[in-house]
């Protein structure tokens, strides 16, 4: 009984002290740039590989759906407002968290030793049309998806995940876009004249 | 004795939640966009309000409240910023409505805000069960 006391008296500080406003600590927070994130294909892992130079696609198009700042660079490159093909892009960003729960890792001294808390993914989806009137001459879709683990010491943006995913999908699409570039071409009624490359 | 330290300890661990308003869908108009930040109770990192900012607007949560950012509709960022981390989420126009959880876990000497963004399904559960108005 004599200790159950102070063992209570100090389980009501540490629960005060829990609550209380923390001291302010200046030090540069530890974001991790230079790592990059893990990629993940459809089922594969691969690497961000560098931004490659846009190749020109062999036809223009008009875009009807899709914000114009955020498209695939060879489809940014590839619109005319006068064109007789349409662009239809949608691109969509699922998100995934998983975090070991706060009351194991608080009291866990590896924690502080920049053991990883949880993991961040990102999934993003796209989808681009490529039509002609109402005959819809291409359909691409992709998937990316982008995760990274984090820690005390090192987290990641959200934003940094969500643009990498953003990007990932859209070098997928260009990479289909390209694989069937000529037989797009082909298909319209009045191709654009092919392009230098 | 005891039964009054374990009353404080009950407050204590209790008294740090946003009393409020339940969760409601606040206005907006067509040439505008939502952002809801909500920040489901934890007691870890209960009194840290750190301020979330969406676009020109700012917030401080507390735990067990939620903030909704009315904001033009249009690219945008929320972010978030302690002395030892940030974070920040971008906001698409995609959709009319955005869903953010905040967190705090533990950091090295004080916590960590998360921003986190959350699929509709999820959140409209969460945020329903989870939080009241910041007042």
């Amino acid at each position: 009984m004599r200790f159950r006391l102070p063992a209570f008296a100090m389980l009501l500080a540490f629960s005060f002290a829990g609550c209380a406003p923390q001291q302010p600590y200046v030090v540069t927070p530890q974001i991790d740039d230079a790592k990059a994130p893990a990629v993940v294909g459809d089922a594969s892992s691969a690497e961000v590989p560098p931004t490659a130079s846009v190749r020109a696609l062999p036809y223009k198009g008009r875009l009807v759906e899709g914000d114009p700042t955020e498209l695939p660079p060879a489809i940014a490159s590839a619109l005319s407002k006068d064109a007789p093909l349409t662009f239809t892009y949608r691109e969509e960003l699922t998100h995934d968290e998983y975090h070991i729960p706060t009351i194991v890792t608080a009291f866990d001294p590896v924690t502080y030793l920049g053991a990883p808390l949880g993991d961040y993914a990102v999934t993003a989806s796209a989808t681009l049309t490529i039509s002609e009137g109402n005959r819809t001459i291409a359909d691409y879709t992709a998937r990316a998806r982008v995760s990274k683990s984090w820690n005390v010491y090192s987290e990641p943006k959200h934003s940094e995940l969500e643009r990498a995913a953003r990007e990932e999908v859209r070098k997928r699409i260009e990479q289909r876009l390209y694989a069937d570039a000529d037989r797009v071409a082909h298909s319209s009624v009045a191709p654009a004249p092919s392009l230098p490359e | 004795m005891i039964r009054l330290l374990l009353i404080l300890l009950i407050v204590a661990a209790t008294g740090c939640a946003v009393q409020g308003t339940p969760f409601e869908k606040a206005q907006s108009r067509s040439n505008e966009q939502v952002v809801y930040v909500y920040r489901p109770y934890s007691y870890f990192g209960s009194l840290l309000k750190p301020a979330v900012t969406c676009g020109d607007e700012s917030a401080r949560i507390g735990p067990g409240g939620y903030h909704a950012f009315v904001i033009p509709a249009g690219k945008v960022a929320c972010s978030v910023e302690s002395t030892e981390n940030a974070d920040e989420v971008d906001i698409h126009p995609d959709a009319p409505v955005h869903y953010i959880r905040e967190e705090i876990p533990p950091g090295i000497l004080t916590g960590h805000p998360h921003l986190n963004p959350i699929d509709h399904d999820v959140a409209q559960t969460e945020i329903q069960s989870c939080c009241a108005a910041e007042q």
